[in-house]
């Protein structure tokens, strides 16, 4: 079967000027703008199969975002080229975007002053479905998120979570072949996030399209990925499944013990590890594997009264992973790791 | 024969689109109803009272320098019962082409990145917001047209009405010209950002050119042949002057030949600064 995205050399370059701060220098800049150039996307070749779904993890900045603009036409390449469902995102013919679909986290694609319904009424117009249909397909998708009564509110009244809801039946409601999620439930609760979640899972088992998720919450991409791509400062710098990134990182928690009185003296804990005189609090981070052997050393010399345990943030899981590839030179590295 | 029906599939699709679009335009309206009720009631009577006031009040000045009764004043071959027929007329048709507010959207939608909403779906840009702005102008100038056939009925405005329809076909092509031109100065925004001091400038010499602020039968030669036969003139001259007899049909006519022209030049235009504006254009914000 031919891969559904083909990119070769796929790169964006953007022209941004520093200003520094200031009346003077506002002035000074009005004239002479000191322009720098900006690689979001470094050549990037990939090729991404039908069905798959592709979770796109990276710090900000890395060029997630971006990738994901060029592959929907939304940006023009500065250079190389790229083919989705045999079309350019770029030129962007109905009979492609007919079939894709984009859900930007945070932002309103619905029409801000309209019902939802009447927002999903126009969608249905702009994409030539039947509207007997496209009502149908708005229920039953309404239905499965539990938003039926929130349809005929006017969005600018619905909460974040709600609005999301109703962008998620926008962006589904024509059926994509391809749909692209960028970061889909960011500021989201807990609650919303995981009815969000789940509800793509079984979208996508369903309707089998193509994904490309974007995400910082490890939740997302490990519920729904099969294939993860780590891109850092615009390079691809890791290629392969999720289980393969997660057993070449080692995952962290931050452990944050309060003890009964501060301790009497400094304590070698092992390993490095010192309880310092007079602590009343004691943290540190380590691998999920030491945890206990921690908290153990610490109970033989200290009373423990509250016990934190926290999942390190993601970005320093992919820091780790990134210091862990130092050695490998950036600046020649022509392919990913591939897990 | 399947290229026919690809056409015909385009086209459908086209309709059903702007049917769509021109839905969402009425709709929006009847979210905000006060705001609908000034825009269609208040602000055309204003403008046609600020009008009124100033034109009776040149006659005065000119009746009294020249002693004579102000109703006996002429300037440019016509009394003041005609100029303030005109400056009624004028203030409902400049109300139909003024475009600042879809303008301004339009501007914000591409400074903001909020346009990847149209631009990732199979929607053009300028269809989009031409069938809004249709569709809004259709219900405004209804509204508004049906408070100025009461006013009309209280003193002698100098109407011919029979001739309401062709003018107000020729204020509604010219509309297409407005909106080219106003999708021009958005697409600026892709090399600017902020350009609404474009749409003030634009708005300012509208406001002349199209004889909003006097007939332009009052300027010079060459200057008034040059600017009656400028498509801005179809916009509140043209219509205007034909409905208050001043001229004939043959002005209409030529009206719609200059929109056309017109069109073509701002029609180029428009799609070379849209594409330049699309291949520079970043997302960010968005």
């Amino acid at each position: 079967m031919s891969p559904v995205i083909v990119t070769r050399e796929l790169s964006r370059t953007f022209r941004t000027y520093r200003k520094p701060e200031g009346l003077l220098n506002s002035v000074r800049y009005f004239f002479k703008r000191d322009w720098q150039d900006k690689v979001a996307l470094a050549p990037t070749s990939l090729e991404i199969g039908g069905g798959q779904i592709v979770g796109l993890v990276g710090a900000n900045g890395a060029g997630k975002t971006t990738l994901l603009k060029l592959l929907c036409g939304l940006i023009h390449a500065s250079a190389g080229d790229a083919r989705v469902l045999g079309h350019d995102p770029a030129a962007r013919s109905p009979e492609l975007l007919r079939r894709i679909s984009i859900l930007l986290g945070q932002k309103a694609q619905l029409w801000w002053d309209l019902p939802a319904a009447d927002s999903f009424d126009l969608l249905a117009r702009i994409y030539d479905l039947d509207l007997a249909a496209a009502k149908r397909r708005v229920a039953e998708l309404a239905d499965l998120m539990q938003c039926t009564s929130l349809l005929e509110t006017q969005l600018r009244r619905l909460s974040l979570g709600e609005r999301m809801k109703m962008e998620i039946i926008g962006a589904l409601l024509h059926k994509p072949a391809v749909l692209f999620l960028d970061e889909p439930t960011i500021g989201l609760d807990i609650v919303a996030q995981s009815t969000i979640r789940k509800f793509l899972a079984t979208y996508v088992e369903q309707e089998k399209p193509t994904v490309i998720l974007t995400s910082h919450y490890m939740d997302d991409i490990s519920l729904l990925a099969d294939r993860l791509l780590l891109i850092s400062h615009g390079r691809i710098v890791y290629d392969g499944t999720v289980e393969g990134f997660t057993a070449r990182t080692v995952t962290r928690q931050r452990v944050t013990l309060k003890l009964g009185e501060p301790a009497g003296s400094d304590h070698d804990l092992g390993g490095g590890q010192v309880l310092s005189r007079g602590a009343e609090i004691f943290s540190g981070d380590y691998p999920a594997a030491e945890v206990a052997k921690v908290l153990e050393r610490v109970m033989q010399v200290a009373r423990i009264t509250d016990v934190k345990i926290e999942e390190t943030d993601f970005e320093d899981v992919i820091r780790t992973f990134l210091e862990a590839e130092t050695p490998r030179n950036p600046a020649t590295a022509a392919s990913p790791v591939v897990g | 024969m399947l290229e026919t029906r690809s056409r015909a599939a385009s086209l459908r699709g086209l309709w059903r689109r702007s049917v769509g679009s021109a839905r969402l335009a009425v709709l929006s309206q009847f979210e905000y109803r006060f705001n609908l009720i000034a825009d269609t009631v208040i602000q055309p009577v204003l403008t046609a009272v600020v009008e009124v006031a100033l034109w009776w009040a040149l006659f005065w000045s000119i009746g009294t320098a020249a002693g004579l009764a102000a109703g006996e004043a002429t300037l440019g071959g016509f009394g003041r019962d005609y100029y303030l027929s005109y400056a009624l007329w004028a203030a409902f048709f400049s109300r139909i082409y003024a475009s600042w507010m879809y303008e301004f959207r339009m501007t914000e939608e591409i400074d903001t990145g909020a346009v990847n909403s149209i631009l990732v779906r199979p929607l053009g840009f300028y269809e989009y917001y031409l069938a809004q702005f249709m569709a809004y102008k259709v219900m405004t100038a209804a509204i508004t047209l049906s408070v100025w056939l009461v006013f009309t009925q209280f003193f002698d405005s100098q109407t011919i009405f029979s001739r309401l329809p062709l003018a107000l076909a020729l204020a509604f092509f010219h509309l297409f010209l407005v909106h080219t031109i106003s999708f021009c100065i958005a697409s600026c925004a892709f090399f600017y950002n902020r350009v609404h001091s474009f749409t003030v400038a634009k708005n300012i010499s509208l406001w002349m050119l199209s004889g909003e602020l006097f007939p332009l039968d009052l300027m010079p030669e060459p200057l008034r042949s040059i600017l009656i036969n400028l498509p801005f003139a179809c916009g509140v001259y043209v219509p205007v002057g034909y409905v208050t007899g001043r001229f004939g049909a043959e002005r209409v006519w030529s009206g719609f030949l200059s929109i056309a022209i017109g069109l073509v030049v701002f029609g180029l235009l428009a799609s070379v600064l849209w594409n330049a504006g699309r291949r520079r254009y970043t997302g960010q914000g968005a």
